[in-house]
């Protein structure tokens, strides 16, 4: 049962539609902070876009992204690299909605404001149950909407620089257990310069990043397939992650 | 079953997960299972299912969202088992 009330979803209907309105400034200005700024490039960026575009042609229905999480513009990045700004102002719902921690990015009404304006619903992680089911809840209603979703289901950085299963949050299972014929695109992203965590990649990185979708579904019930569904995504992550290190040997 | 008989099963499964040996040794109903035993969040999912083989019961993700105390969990399961 959802914790949203109809408040709650007027107010996500209107933050998506502040966003759209100004998303021709924010997302164009995003994209080449990240490329001029930084100086990030991901290779092969023109084939990732097409899959990704013919993926969104072939399937329109709720599409969840979950990655791997190495630093804090993780989400912006696998962004840039599955579409063009211009694609993604004409095509807002395939944007992403983000959970970023609040404690990193919403820390004042600042950066409220802003992360109010990217499509961001914070979230405190290890916080209150409740909040937490409330902000899936509203990912839940979001991309029952048609939005498109990412969440990186180890939780938080990966403290190892390798993905840890031992740390899947079970959130991506409940949500896509929740969405009947929900698919997951699961996706490795990768910067040259990136051994463990961190804030950032290096200044002039350049990415790797592959990607797989699938349709996890579970045979069992209540929180066995929320877990179930949560570790099928895990362990195409890892698979991932094993194909881009073995294509380094 | 008895209300304390749950408690100390529900004790014994925590203990894996906890992180705060100090705050376990002194265990009441009262203590939160995030905030003082430092029980990981995401393995939550995971005592709560130790919970569902112990007792066997189903505890929907709801209740589960319910569970903040070891009185929570006490509370939850002295209702599933009815």
């Amino acid at each position: 049962m959802s914790t949203l009330s109809e408040r709650d979803r007027i107010a996500l209907r209107i933050q998506r539609e502040v966003g759209r309105f100004f998303g021709p400034l924010w997302i164009p200005l995003i994209a080449c902070a990240l490329r001029f700024g930084f100086g990030y490039r991901i290779r092969g960026v023109r084939e990732l876009r097409q899959r990704f575009l013919a993926l969104r042609r072939e399937f329109d229905g709720p599409l969840l992204i979950c990655s791997n999480h190495l630093t804090m513009i993780d989400s912006a990045i696998i962004a840039t690299a599955l579409a063009p700004s211009w694609w993604y102002c004409l095509h807002f719902s395939a944007l992403a909605w983000n959970i970023p921690e609040r404690r990193n990015f919403a820390s004042s009404y600042i950066n409220n404001a802003l992360v109010y304006l990217v499509k961001c619903i914070p979230i405190v992680r290890g916080g209150d149950r409740k909040d937490i089911a409330h902000v899936l809840d509203s990912l839940t209603y979001l991309m029952g909407l048609g939005e498109v979703a990412l969440i990186f289901p180890e939780g938080g950085r990966s403290r190892t620089g390798r993905v840890e299963i031992g740390s899947a949050a079970y959130g991506v299972g409940r949500i896509v257990k929740t969405l009947p014929g929900c698919r997951v695109l699961c996706v490795y992203l990768r910067g040259d310069g990136q051994d463990v965590h961190s804030d950032l990649p290096v200044r002039g990185d350049q990415f790797d990043m592959e990607f797989s979708c699938i349709e996890p579904t579970s045979e069992m019930k209540g929180m066995r397939a929320t877990r179930d569904i949560s570790l099928q995504i895990m362990n195409e992550i890892v698979a991932l992650e094993a194909r881009y290190f073995d294509a380094r040997q | 079953m008895s209300e304390q008989e749950i408690f100390d099963k529900v004790v014994k499964i925590l203990e894996p997960y906890v992180k705060n040996e100090e705050a376990f040794a002194s265990v009441v109903k009262e203590t939160s299972i995030l905030e003082d035993l430092k029980v990981n969040s995401a393995r939550l999912v995971d005592v709560v299912l130790a919970f569902e083989d112990e007792f066997d019961i189903e505890i929907a993700d709801e209740d589960a969202d319910a569970v903040v105390t070891v009185g929570d969990a006490v509370r939850i399961i002295t209702e599933k088992l009815g």
